[in-house]
């Protein structure tokens, strides 16, 4: 190359991130809302949070269902008519579900905010849940199930649930085709009123806030009744079910999927960011080991992760890829010799620093925006901690040592303790 | 509003800087000007395979994404019919690292056959997990030379074969690389928090050096017009029927795109759809459908598909396809419902801009179209569209013999 000398410019290191406040306020009934100003945009997030997810259900579809039926009807708008309306003002609305937690996020051009806490109102707290609405989505769901069953992703992530979390707990509701002939409206209007009580409810708001946001939340949400809030916890215990290894076989498949994990701490336990850690190291980046090994030096897949995630009544942690089938046994036992690895032989200076690096880098991206802020603040709160788990993050993203990610990769990683289920064509 | 300064070295690299000090972030965006059109036919999914090279190393650096995590940074990249393009988002204090990463591959890749063999290894098993290892995972491997005769819009970005990405070679993949990778032959964008005088400084040192190459000249055929309708039926084990149609389009810088668009928008943008409402909602006729169009750079295709409920004919629910389609160019008071999807248009070009990265590759994707400026006249362009253009579009392309269909019949037996 001609004259340049192709030197690598000097390393800066990443900034420590700086976490604006939320502004914690409550309306005239006492709903919590949470306010972050961020952004340059005229426009708004507001999330409606409750305790409605998939641990509430006592049948499997039950939580998933109640939710995508808030927006088929309500008591002053046809579901047509929501739809149209949340199209013609520009607003992106999702409805979800998860275990723990369901909800309504709405994205918009903030001039449009009275409108679209007005619709949220009507979908959160006066839906009807009409019979025939029901019966046309759940024959719907069952088509979307028939095909999401023929993947082989699915049916490995289906089961690594049930085995992890154990058939009876909701967290391991594996869905069966006769599942959507059992729901009825009664009891998607008796989870509604159980679960989307108004004093259950946390507001989310972010975005370029004016003076006037807070205000219209009361007027459209401050004068609700809150009544009892009854929590119906009964917390039935995750039971991992005894049989750790399943397979699951599919015909005519090119492919076989694999997750290997296991129920593990959760965001509330102190050894939670050394474990993030840790699992960034074996499959949580472009450079991890397992990307670095199965992808990169054998060709075996087109992509594997690892990941851990926190729920409420626990944590899980869980290893995915899909590969040829041919390669399968080998990739097993890839899998199980850099958990070994990563348990016996400390990490060089330099993995080390590049992942701390990588990590850190993730932090900024974390509070980059006000919806990415808003994504923050809620998957901390919603565990009853706040921003000093960050600063705890980064200080172990910091001053983690090779002796420290063998002992947590001993607790965490026992191999013994490992589920493994596959499913394709063997 | 998207605001920008540009320049071009001496080299032919064009390069674009928007600023915006919101961000403690920048993002690097380098469009090449190749995507698998430009592949030979005896050797589709090149320019895809070629993405995956590209992060295989140099001489002087010999893994791509290490020193760029070491900084803080994070990349990836996407290959379509028309273009390649190589992102990356960094912390500002380091983007001088992503100039010497992205010029260093710019020069000259290692060409290790190690790194060839993993990479269609790798590539094999992405075409195996998105095309053959899913239900309807193969609908474009067949529709596109359904529509498509001539022009290499008819194979895939996979590539039409896996045979190919097999037989590929260190001497083709060379060639491959000093014909399209080239300064005079990618867009820079710089978006976010950078100056422009530094984003000048940093291009004109980094990439300046980079000699200008000679590119292999575009001489694509051009699709001859379809004059008969095409349908292809395939029978299989899916969970569903399905039925795919699609039409031919102009070009992306034609003068009825945006019309276009917006026909497909008032057709299935979200549940207030007409496709939505009339079929899944109304008559129950399909689980799930959707229209849109692929805005491709040469003339591309209006695509609609749906997938069918259980006991629906396939022929019925073709037909209700086509009447709501009939319905649009017949109804002569689409005022509120123009309305509705222009403000959801511009709500979504307001939502896209937030993000530095969009931004970057909108910039670049325009600027290859001839005039980056155009990217702040979209949501101008398609309010613009009328009752009259609607009408005059579907009576133009939405016609059977400008009409491929694949129908998906399933031979499963349900219980």
């Amino acid at each position: 190359m001609n004259n340049l000398k192709r030197e690598q410019p000097p390393v800066y290191p990443v900034e420590k991130v700086t976490i604006p406040d939320t502004k914690s306020t409550v309306l005239s009934n006492g709903v919590q809302v949470y306010a972050i100003e961020a952004g340059t945009e005229d426009i708004m997030r507001v999330e409606f949070t409750f305790r409605a997810g998939q641990v509430k259900e006592s049948m499997p579809l039950l939580a998933s269902t109640t939710n995508m039926m808030l927006t088929e009807g309500s008591e002053n708008y046809s579901s047509e008519e929501l739809n149209r309306l949340l199209d013609y003002y520009g607003i992106f609305h999702n409805t979800s579900s998860e275990k723990d937690r369901a909800g309504l996020v709405m994205f918009f051009l903030s001039k449009h905010i009275d409108k679209v806490l007005e619709l949220s109102r009507e979908i959160l707290f006066h839906p009807v849940f009409p019979e025939e609405e029901l019966s046309s989505l759940l024959k719907k769901r069952l088509r979307w199930f028939l095909v999401n069953r023929e993947k082989v992703q699915n049916l490995s992530m289906d089961q690594f649930f049930e085995s992890i979390f154990g058939k009876n707990h909701p967290y391991g509701h594996k869905i069966k085709g006769s599942d959507f002939e059992k729901l009825n409206t009664a009891q998607i209007s008796d989870f509604h009123s159980k679960y989307y009580n108004p004093g259950n409810m946390a507001i989310i708001i972010s975005g370029k806030l004016h003076e006037k946001s807070i205000d219209l939340l009361d007027k459209y949400f401050g004068g609700l009744a809150t009544g009892e809030v009854a929590y119906y916890d009964d917390n039935r215990k995750v039971n991992s079910q005894k049989r750790n290894r399943i397979h699951i076989e599919k015909a005519g498949t090119v492919q076989t999927s694999i997750r290997i994990g296991s129920t593990t701490i959760n965001k509330r336990h102190s050894d939670y960011p050394g474990l993030k850690v840790v699992d960034s190291i074996l499959g949580g980046y472009f450079s991890s080991r397992l990307m670095k090994n199965i992808r990169e030096e054998k060709g075996y897949t087109y992509g594997i992760s690892s990941s851990v995630s926190s729920l409420d009544l626990t944590g899980y942690k869980v290893i995915s890829t899909e590969v040829g089938k041919e390669n399968l046994q080998n990739t097993l036992d890839e899998i199980y010799r850099e958990i070994r690895l990563l348990q016996s032989v400390p990490l060089m200076k330099e993995e080390l620093s590049i992942v701390r690096n990588y990590m850190s880098g993730e932090m900024v991206r974390m509070f980059d925006g006000p919806f990415a802020l808003a994504d923050s603040f809620k998957s901390v709160w919603e565990f009853g901690l706040d921003s000093s788990y960050y600063l705890r993050l980064a200080e172990k993203i910091n001053t983690i040592d090779p002796d420290e990610i063998i002992q947590l990769a001993r607790t965490y990683y026992n191999i013994d303790d490992l589920y493994q289920i596959t499913a394709g064509t063997k | 509003m998207i605001n920008y300064n540009q320049f071009t070295l001496d080299n032919g690299l064009r390069v674009l800087v928007h600023e915006d000090k919101s961000t403690p972030l920048v993002a690097m965006n380098i469009l090449y000007d190749v995507g698998s059109r430009d592949e030979d036919p005896e050797y589709t999914g090149l320019a895809h395979l070629f993405e995956h090279l590209m992060f295989g190393g140099t001489a002087n650096i010999p893994e791509f994404d290490r020193p760029l995590q070491m900084v803080g940074g994070e990349n990836n990249a996407f290959t379509n019919n028309d273009i390649t393009n190589y992102y990356l988002t960094i912390p500002s204090a380091n983007i001088e690292t992503g100039f010497w990463l992205e010029s260093d591959r710019m020069q000259e890749l290692n060409f290790a056959q190690k790194s060839l063999d993993t990479q269609k290894n790798v590539v094999i098993q992405e075409f195996n997990q998105r095309y053959l290892n899913q239900p309807y995972g193969d609908a474009l491997l067949n529709l596109r030379p359904l529509a498509y005769k001539v022009h290499p819009y008819r194979w895939p970005t996979i590539g039409m074969d896996i045979s190919h990405i097999e037989k590929a070679d260190i001497k083709l993949i060379k060639s491959f690389f000093y014909s399209h990778y080239a300064p005079n032959n990618a867009i820079m964008v710089l978006s976010g928090n950078i100056n422009f005088n530094n984003a000048l400084a940093l291009s004109q040192k980094w990439f300046g050096p980079v000699e200008r190459r000679t590119i292999s000249p575009r001489n694509l055929p051009a699709e001859p017009p379809q004059t008969e309708e095409r349908i292809l039926t395939i029978e299989k084990d899916v969970p569903a029927n399905a039925i795919y149609k699609v039409w031919h389009t102009g070009p992306r810088n034609g003068p009825d795109h945006f019309t276009l668009d917006l026909i497909t928008d008032l057709l299935a943008g979200g549940e207030s759809g007409r496709l939505y409402t009339k079929l899944v909602r109304e008559r129950k006729m399909f689980s799930e459908i959707n229209a849109y169009i692929t805005s491709d750079i040469d003339p591309g295709l209006i695509i609609v598909q749906g997938k069918l409920m259980k006991g629906i004919k396939s022929e019925t629910a073709e037909k209700a396809i086509n009447e709501v389609i009939e319905e649009l160019e017949s109804n002569n008071d689409l005022n509120e419902e123009m309305e509705k999807v222009k403000n959801k248009f511009e709500s979504s070009s307001v939502f896209s801009n937030t993000s530095i990265l969009n931004k970057a590759v909108s910039l670049a994707y325009y600027e290859l179209m001839g005039n980056a400026e155009l990217v702040n006249k979209e949501v101008d362009l398609y309010r613009k569209v009328s009752q009259e253009m609607i009408t005059t579009a579907i009576r133009k392309y939405f016609i059977p013999s400008n009409c491929s269909t694949l129908h998906y019949k399933s031979t499963r037996k349900e219980k």
